[in-house]
């Protein structure tokens, strides 16, 4: 039998500053356990999330990927979720009408005081992750330019 | 064919799309060649010598230094099959300045590998206007083997280069018949009387009256078979990446930007006038041909319907209309 | 019709309504129409109106040479055409006072006639200054306006993928379809932009997919679907696919098609209280 590395997917999670942040922060010093599977990228606020960063985390390599911000009314700039979450509303289809693969994308709101939904977030998005695979399909689009 | 794409080596040639369009395309298998019902494909057969896009190296960040990595370029035998003859005879063209100041290998070696069959033409459309640059249904510039159809299915084959005789030896038979070539479309203008109005009206105002609705895409520079423009670019992270070099248009609006800000070509007009400068009077100065061969891809692609034979056409009618007043 | 449009036109810049007209001009019958400048009054007998007039020429609106040569401009709209300037008008890009539109009841162009207009609702354009013909004006169901996306979402993830893999590896990046598009109006677009490169420049399957996926998003709920990307694209991809997947979002998640009621705001930019979250944890 081959000795073969598990698979072990690599999630990519772009949240913002002001709640899922802090509520990672808040996972840590709780000592809450979650996958070390994800890479957090820290914005401003989810209004800043450009949907090409969803795109390039996917070209590097991310199998899976989370965007998580605060809940809708307690956004630290005002209204930057609702611009937000008005942009993934379209981008989805768009996504699933190219054939991306919806179940590696995710949404959610944690707040800074829900380190907990963070942890379990982070699991079962890796544990989905480790289910589905590598993706495949956007390495294959990448084959080409890998430098 | 089939033996060919079996033993790996790639060959390009006329496929039908499923929308009906015909593009020289890389095959996979012998049944998707066209071999008739169209006149030109959309693009040409440039890109299977210079890709629209390639690597020249590859690049990795060691500690404080830099290490290059060679790319391999392919050198196994290939072909391009029923090219037209505007086609390839842009290939003769091309070789004068990719062997220029700098001797392109990634061209060169593309070259040698490749052989060329051309199928001759027995039909043109309106785009079509070879004969206006030295050109004929039947030119044999640039191919190894030309193809002339005789009407009942087989072909005329003139084995013009080693690589052609190497290819077709075994599959001809001598016969006595020979292909009826039709004459191809009447000449549309003359190129020393457009030569001499480029070098008289650069500042003319009939590059705008003529261009204004040009939209300033590369439709035309990148279905073009002897346009070849180029911009060398990074791509990489921090870790490391390649240089490569893509296909480039003058038709862009960035593509004389200068670092400064200045651009000396801001205007569309100045760009089309710059692109037909380069095709008959720049090019020709430098080399001696003319970088067009009249495949009428430019208009046929053209989302304006504007194109070279369009803005030469109107020169041509302005120079006719001139000398009549004299 | 024709004839009508030729008098309107010359009126206009007879009183110096306006400094050009934009138009469609054929150099035989049967050719494609294609844009055409007429500044002259006698010079109107060079218009022409037929099943050959493809181009937005809403896409001269906001070019700065024609705006500076021509400040004052009547434009020659399709229904479709019309619901682009539409657009232009409420994302502030043109001031309506400085264009004339003239709408042109449109049966369809093509022939074969052009998929989109099997399925337009706009025979007679919305939102036009002078309206020229009258022509029947059937309503639509969305069902049909989307026929050909939902045929196509028939297919698994996987074939959709495979099918854009096949379509997008022929994109050259001419870029014919940003410059034919009324929409796309940015001064630098973001695949120009270096330092840090955004989107890859070079026609490899990543930069494709990128550069497409992109523009695709930045018209959503501003696309009009005039289709000209569609048409115009060398290499035959189906590009309204991509168009018609975000119209589709939009209607379905904000009732809104881009261009059709010039009071309402755009869609892109606002948001609401009460936008649909079933996909957010």
């Amino acid at each position: 039998m081959s000795e073969q590395k598990a698979f072990e997917p690599k999630i990519v999670a772009f949240v913002c500053n002001w709640c899922t942040y802090l509520g990672a922060d808040l996972a840590g010093t709780n000592r809450l356990e979650y996958p070390a599977n994800v890479r957090i990228v820290r914005l401003p606020c989810t209004g800043r999330i450009d949907f090409n960063l969803i795109i390039k985390a996917f070209e590097m390599g991310a199998d899976s990927v989370l965007v998580s911000g605060c809940h809708p009314g307690d956004c630290h700039y005002t209204a930057g979720n609702y611009h937000a979450r008005r942009r993934w509303m379209m981008f989805r289809e768009l996504l699933d009408t190219m054939g991306i693969d919806l179940n590696r994308i995710h949404f959610t709101w944690i707040s800074a005081a829900e380190g907990k939904k963070f942890a379990e977030t982070i699991s079962e998005i890796t544990a989905k992750a480790r289910q589905l695979g590598p993706y495949r399909a956007y390495r294959e689009i990448c084959e080409e330019s890998t430098c | 064919m089939d033996k060919w794409l079996e033993q790996e080596r790639p060959v390009a040639a006329p496929v039908r799309l499923q929308d009906n369009r015909v593009m020289y395309q890389p095959l996979t298998a012998s049944s998707q060649i066209v071999s008739d019902g169209f006149v030109h494909a959309e693009n040409s057969i440039k890109e299977f010598f210079f890709p629209r896009t390639e690597k020249l190296y590859n690049y990795k960040f060691v500690g404080q230094d830099v290490e290059l990595q060679d790319v391999t370029v392919e050198d196994a035998p290939r072909m391009v099959l029923f090219a037209r003859p505007c086609d390839a005879a842009s290939l003769p063209i091309l070789d004068h300045v990719f062997n220029w100041d700098y001797k392109d290998e990634f061209y060169n070696r593309r070259r040698r590998a490749t052989t060329v069959v051309t199928l001759a033409c027995t039909e043109h459309d309106t785009h079509c206007f070879c004969t206006s640059v030295g050109l004929t249904p039947d030119s044999e510039q640039g191919s190894d083997v030309l193809l002339l159809p005789l009407g009942d299915g087989n072909f005329e084959v003139r084995m013009l280069t080693e690589k052609g005789k190497e290819l077709f030896r075994d599959l001809v038979q001598t016969s006595d018949k020979t292909a009826q070539i039709p004459e191809g479309p009447a000449k549309k203008f003359d190129v020393d009387e457009v030569l001499q109005f480029l070098e008289e009206n650069f500042d003319s105002p009939f590059w705008e009256e003529q261009t204004l609705r040009c939209l300033g895409c590369a439709a035309c520079a990148y279905n073009c078979p002897t346009c070849h423009c180029f911009d060398i670019v990074d791509e990489g992270n921090a870790c490391g990446g390649c240089r490569v070099k893509n296909w480039d248009a003058c038709q862009f609006s960035m593509f004389s930007l200068h670092a400064s800000g200045h651009n000396p070509r801001s205007i569309q007009a100045q760009r089309q006038r710059q692109r037909i400068q380069h095709k008959f009077r720049i090019y020709h100065e430098k080399f001696g041909t003319y970088l067009c061969t009249g495949c009428g891809n430019c208009g046929r692609n053209c989302p304006v319907s504007l194109g070279v034979l369009n803005v030469v056409e109107a020169i041509h009618r302005r120079t006719v209309k001139a000398s009549e007043k004299d | 019709m024709l004839k009508q449009l030729r008098q309107i036109c010359k009126e206009l810049l007879e009183e110096g309504k306006v400094n050009a007209v934009i138009g469609y001009g054929q150099d035989a019958p049967g050719k494609p129409a294609y844009p055409i400048f007429v500044t002259q009054p006698a010079d109107v007998t060079q218009l022409v109106w037929n099943s050959h007039c493809y181009n937005n020429l809403a896409v001269y609106l906001t070019q700065k040479r024609i705006r500076a040569l021509y400040p004052k401009v009547a434009i020659i709209v399709k229904g479709c055409d019309a619901r682009a300037v539409t657009v232009l008008e409420k994302d502030s890009q043109i001031s309506r006072e400085d264009v004339v539109v003239i709408g042109m009841a449109c049966e369809g162009v093509g022939e074969p006639r052009e998929p989109k207009c099997n399925a337009c609702d706009v025979h007679m354009p919305h939102n036009v200054d002078i309206t020229v013909g009258e022509v029947p004006n059937p309503p639509v169901t969305q069902e049909q306006r989307f026929a050909e996306l939902n045929a196509f979402l028939k297919k698994t993830p996987e074939e959709r993928m495979a099918y854009w893999k096949t379509e997008l590896a022929r994109c050259v990046k001419c870029y014919a379809c940003r410059q034919t598009c009324p929409l796309c109006y940015c001064e630098r677009c973001i695949v120009d932009k270096n330092r840090p490169t955004c989107i890859d420049t070079s026609a490899t399957l990543k930069g494709n997919f990128a550069w497409q996926i992109t523009r695709a998003f930045h018209q959503a709920a501003r696309c009009v679907g005039c289709d000209e990307c569609t048409r115009v694209c060398p290499a035959g991809i189906n590009l309204r696919l991509l168009n018609q997947s975000l119209a589709l979002a939009a209607e379905n998640c904000f009732e809104f098609r881009a261009g059709m009621d010039a009071e309402l705001e755009p869609v892109v930019g606002a948001y609401s209280l009460q936008d649909k979250e079933n996909f957010i944890r």
